[in-house]
């Protein structure tokens, strides 16, 4: 790896800092407090499903582990039950273990905002005030030559988008074992594949592509509750109130109905600390100081985390994120 | 069956997780040999991280999406690039000679792809084998080819980014800016058929 000067991309890391600031006022015009936080934390949020970067603070005999934060949520759920303030956060994250692409980076910008007393879809609704914010007020998106219509979602639940695309009967897609015999006759691997691992070669496959390129940027929601991470679970018990939103057949951002049962966090977090150290992930303590939070009282609230790069990607017009780094390591 | 070694091949493999598969590697996948076209990593939110593949089988040149788990290990299959000399094409196969040994080779035209299309007869490519047996021509950054028929462009014809169509010394019709003339030399990307750039000759 090295260090590189990419001048070439002067003017849309202009246009990229243009973005950023929309974002500061848009969100502070909002009532959200913008929020500065560490990087280095001592504890975090176990996530089964990520790895992260462990470093050391050393004064003489005293060393401290300290991990660099996959994501700001251990912060703000602090501030969000503490302070009981909307809140953002517009700034580093960093995630380990994965190879870097026109989409990936292991350091990259995370966009994250919570409002009280609103659900996911209060979070939808506003969060199209903002596309269209960043787009300069305008209505119409071009990316990549196809037109893009940010005046209204194009709704899927993940229900519907499995009927749509991947030739699913309705319901189907929540069923282990209905999802399993699907794969197979798909001619899909299933053998040693998790309920999670099927889900995902067919939505990888069959289901993303389409996802923001009908005209229209694409909410797709109410994921399986074994996709739930932090989030609320619906009354039908069998799906999480969650989104993430595509423009282009690009992820964007993941929303939730924020969790905020304690003691569902606490068992939530010991299953996801075991899966860690099965699958040999860095062992990390626990931020149980998280769940703490949650039982001195989280407000009801949701929150979006926006992958900020990728975002200014598509505003921009650029098909990588690498593309928008005047200094990049390459 | 010329290809019958596939299923039996003995060459050399080294195994590597389907994490670092990149595009041009050639790999075992149902006892058949693969080339990756593209891959791309694939984090859920929740479950393994996968990679997203693109990969076509050497023998039919037929492509398949396929999903591995980033932790998968793969069968990659050891090559070496040589040096052949490229003979001329029928509607089936490609055929190349190596120029050590005299040894002919063919390989199937849907697996060559565009690239036949802009390879000059008599030239010499760099060829993929894998125990002695030829997977696939190694795609350059640019042939340079003679435009043999084109148009010349209407005076004051000025619109930005206009193309016309042009005839290339292999055959290849590519569409090209209007400032090219015929008896001009043009690079071409073999791999996408695009023309790059007027060579001063």
């Amino acid at each position: 790896m090295k260090i590189a000067v990419q001048k070439e991309n002067l003017a849309a890391y202009q246009h990229y800092l243009r973005l950023e600031e929309c974002t500061h006022r848009f969100l502070s015009g909002r009532d959200y407090l913008r929020l500065t936080l560490p990087l280095l934390s001592p504890a975090l949020v176990p996530e089964s499903y990520l790895e992260v970067f462990e470093t050391e603070f050393r004064y003489f005999e005293k060393w401290q582990k300290l991990y660099l934060t996959p994501s700001p949520e251990l912060f703000m759920k602090r501030i969000l039950a503490y302070v009981a303030h909307n809140c953002y956060y517009l700034g580093k994250s960093f995630r380990n273990s994965e190879p870097k692409s026109s989409l990936h980076s292991s350091e990259f910008t995370m966009l994250e905002y919570y409002r009280l007393g609103a659900t996911y879809m209060d979070i939808a609704t506003e969060l199209l005030e903002y596309l269209k914010v960043l787009n300069g007020g305008k209505e119409e998106l071009i990316y990549q030559g196809h037109k893009v219509h940010l005046g209204a979602w194009e709704k899927l639940s993940v229900d519907e988008a499995f009927v749509r695309y991947a030739g699913f009967a309705v319901g189907d897609v929540f069923d282990a074992s209905k999802l399993q015999k699907k794969a197979q006759e798909k001619g899909y691997r299933t053998k040693g594949f998790s309920y999670e691992d099927l889900f995902t070669q067919i939505y990888a496959q069959e289901v993303e592509s389409h996802l923001g390129a009908n005209g229209h940027p694409t909410l797709i929601y109410d994921y399986p509750k074994e996709f739930a991470a932090l989030a609320k679970l619906n009354e039908d018990g069998i799906t999480a109130q969650r989104f993430e939103f595509y423009i282009g057949g690009i992820e964007l951002g993941d929303c939730y109905s924020e969790l905020t049962s304690a003691s569902e966090q606490r068992a939530r977090f010991e299953k996801e600390q075991k899966d860690r150290s099965l699958a040999g992930l860095i062992s990390h303590p626990v931020d149980w100081g998280f769940v703490e939070a949650l039982e001195y009282g989280l407000p009801e609230c949701a929150g979006i985390a926006i992958g900020f790069d990728r975002l200014a990607m598509v505003f921009c017009d650029k098909t990588s994120i690498h593309d928008l780094r005047l200094v990049d390591i390459v | 069956m010329i290809f019958a070694w596939l299923i039996l091949y003995n060459g050399a493999y080294m195994k590597t997780n389907a994490g670092n598969l990149k595009k041009g590697d050639f790999i075992t996948h149902n006892a058949e040999v693969w080339q990756v076209v593209k891959s791309e990593f694939y984090s859920p939110g929740k479950g393994s991280a996968v990679m997203r593949t693109k990969i076509k089988n050497i023998v039919s040149g037929k492509n398949i999406d396929f999903t591995f788990k980033s932790q998968e290990t793969i069968e990659t299959l050891e090559v070496n690039s040589i040096e052949m000399q490229y003979l001329y094409k029928d509607g089936q196969f490609v055929y190349f000679m190596n120029n050590q040994d005299y040894q002919q080779y063919q390989l199937p035209l849907g697996l060559v792809g565009k690239m036949a299309n802009y390879m000059k007869e008599g030239n010499a490519y760099y060829v993929y084998v894998h125990d002695e047996h030829p997977l696939n021509v190694r795609p350059s950054n640019s042939e340079k080819l003679l435009v043999t028929e084109t148009e010349d462009a209407a005076k004051g014809d000025t619109v930005s980014g206009a193309k016309k169509s042009a005839i290339v010394e292999t055959g290849a019709t590519i569409m090209v800016p209007l400032f090219v003339k015929k008896g001009e030399v043009i690079a071409i990307n073999p791999e996408t058929g695009e023309y790059v750039e007027r060579v001063k000759s």
